[in-house]
């Protein structure tokens, strides 16, 4: 009851505001299309590839990249080296890489990462339910959430995510020092 | 390299085909665009061999938008869904049921940006002889409680469609497998819809084909494709 209550807060506030979101285009031609008004983000627990359960809430106060993907879809593939090097640029600045697999097993991405090095955490949603509750329409889908919790930018297929640009607009959601 | 390839452009979308004054129709798209003071929608269509898939793509691209249906053999179709858990007799029935991959962007970001929407249920594909809705993530889901089709194919099946209803931010995009409910080989007019700049946008793309079946009958069983929503051409 709670779950579909969230989830239609978020589709209420997230996916279905209509409109058009306001964002920035990097020199290098990329959107990350902000939310109009970010929501809480809804909590989760998920196992990484190694069994180890990850909760969103523990990584409350970084800039929290959520990337739902499958090995089989095209774009997810084209985007994950781009992930991997963003991740190593941003590492050292409280923001975190999560890719969410839908629907597939550890034996399947283990097979994916012989062709690709991924080394931020990748987290199984076997039953598809974490995707439903973040009400993702098409792979891939990413979501930024703010060191707060909040859904602050929403992006639907592939970008380069270590274009400087678009990792700048993440920096620019963390706490000023 | 787009290969072999053909292309027109268009003002207006296609309903411009459609005026009784040709020799009117320079000065007329003019007027209004002046007029209209927007987005003109000069109207690019082509087909050709996709790079990455060596198969043949229907495209249109307008200004804001681009939409690619790119031939899928029947059995890649089945090759990826028996990889994923579908018994042999529902793989057959997606397989004999033209699959193309659908490529749909919104490219506005570098002109007007504007947001893009469209709904599935609001396209139409005709033959010569009938029309019929596109068959949707929800009608398959339907089909496959029916069959008892294991949970992970499903789940397989569900994301590897594409969407029935999107909302595309200017330079969003999705790619995934559209099913037109018609034998392998058949012919087909596709008739797209879309909202973009504030108005609802429609083209017909023009004889599209499905890739013939070459599997044998001894490795492949005839699935009849159910009809969705049945209708006049």
């Amino acid at each position: 009851m709670r779950r579909n209550k969230v989830a239609s807060i978020v589709c209420a506030l997230v996916l279905c505001a209509g409109g058009l979101a306001a964002q920035a285009v990097t020199p290098a031609g990329q959107t990350l299309p902000e939310v109009p008004h970010p929501v809480a983000a809804p909590d989760f627990e998920l196992k990484d590839l190694d069994g180890v359960p990850h909760k969103l809430t523990d990584y409350r106060g970084k800039v929290v990249v959520l990337n739902f993907w499958a090995t089989w879809c095209p774009p997810c593939r084209y985007e994950m080296p781009s992930m991997q090097r963003g991740w190593e640029k941003a590492q050292a600045d409280d923001i975190v890489f999560l890719g969410v697999n839908v629907g597939e097993d550890a034996d399947t991405v283990f097979m994916f990462l012989a062709d690709y090095s991924v080394e931020f955490p990748l987290l199984l949603d076997m039953d598809a339910k974490v995707i439903k509750q973040y009400q993702v329409v098409g792979l891939p889908t990413t979501y930024i959430i703010d060191p707060q919790g909040r859904l602050t930018h929403r992006v639907v297929g592939s970008r380069e995510w270590d274009d400087a640009a678009l990792l700048n607009v993440l920096r620019g959601l963390l706490p000023k020092p | 390299m787009l290969g072999r390839m053909r292309w027109q452009s268009m003002t207006y979308s296609s309903w411009t085909r459609t005026l009784p004054w040709k020799s009117w129709q320079p000065g007329l798209m003019g007027l209004l665009s002046v007029l209209g003071g927007g987005v003109v929608a000069q109207t690019e269509v082509g087909t050709g061999i996709d790079a990455d898939a060596g198969l043949p793509y229907w495209e249109i691209r307008e200004p804001g938008m681009s939409l690619r249906l790119v031939q899928r053999l029947p059995d890649q179709t089945r090759a990826f869904f028996l990889a994923r858990g579908f018994a042999r007799t529902d793989v057959d029935l997606i397989a004999q049921s033209c699959v193309f991959q659908t490529i749909f962007k919104n490219t506005s970001q570098t002109a007007q940006p504007s947001v893009l929407e469209y709904n599935l249920r609001d396209w139409r594909v005709r033959t010569a002889d009938a029309a019929h809705g596109m068959k949707t993530r929800e009608d398959w889901a339907e089909e496959w409680a029916a069959r008892g089709s294991p949970q992970r194919a499903r789940i397989a099946f569900e994301w590897a469609l594409f969407p029935t209803r999107q909302a595309y931010n200017p330079g969003d995009y999705n790619w995934g497998m559209s099913v037109f409910n018609l034998p392998p080989d058949s012919r087909f007019d596709l008739e797209i819809v879309w909202q973009q700049y504030g108005s609802r946008h429609t083209h017909v793309l023009r004889d599209i084909h499905c890739a013939p079946d070459i599997s044998t009958p001894e490795t492949s069983t005839p699935a009849t494709p159910t009809p969705a929503t049945p209708e006049a051409p």
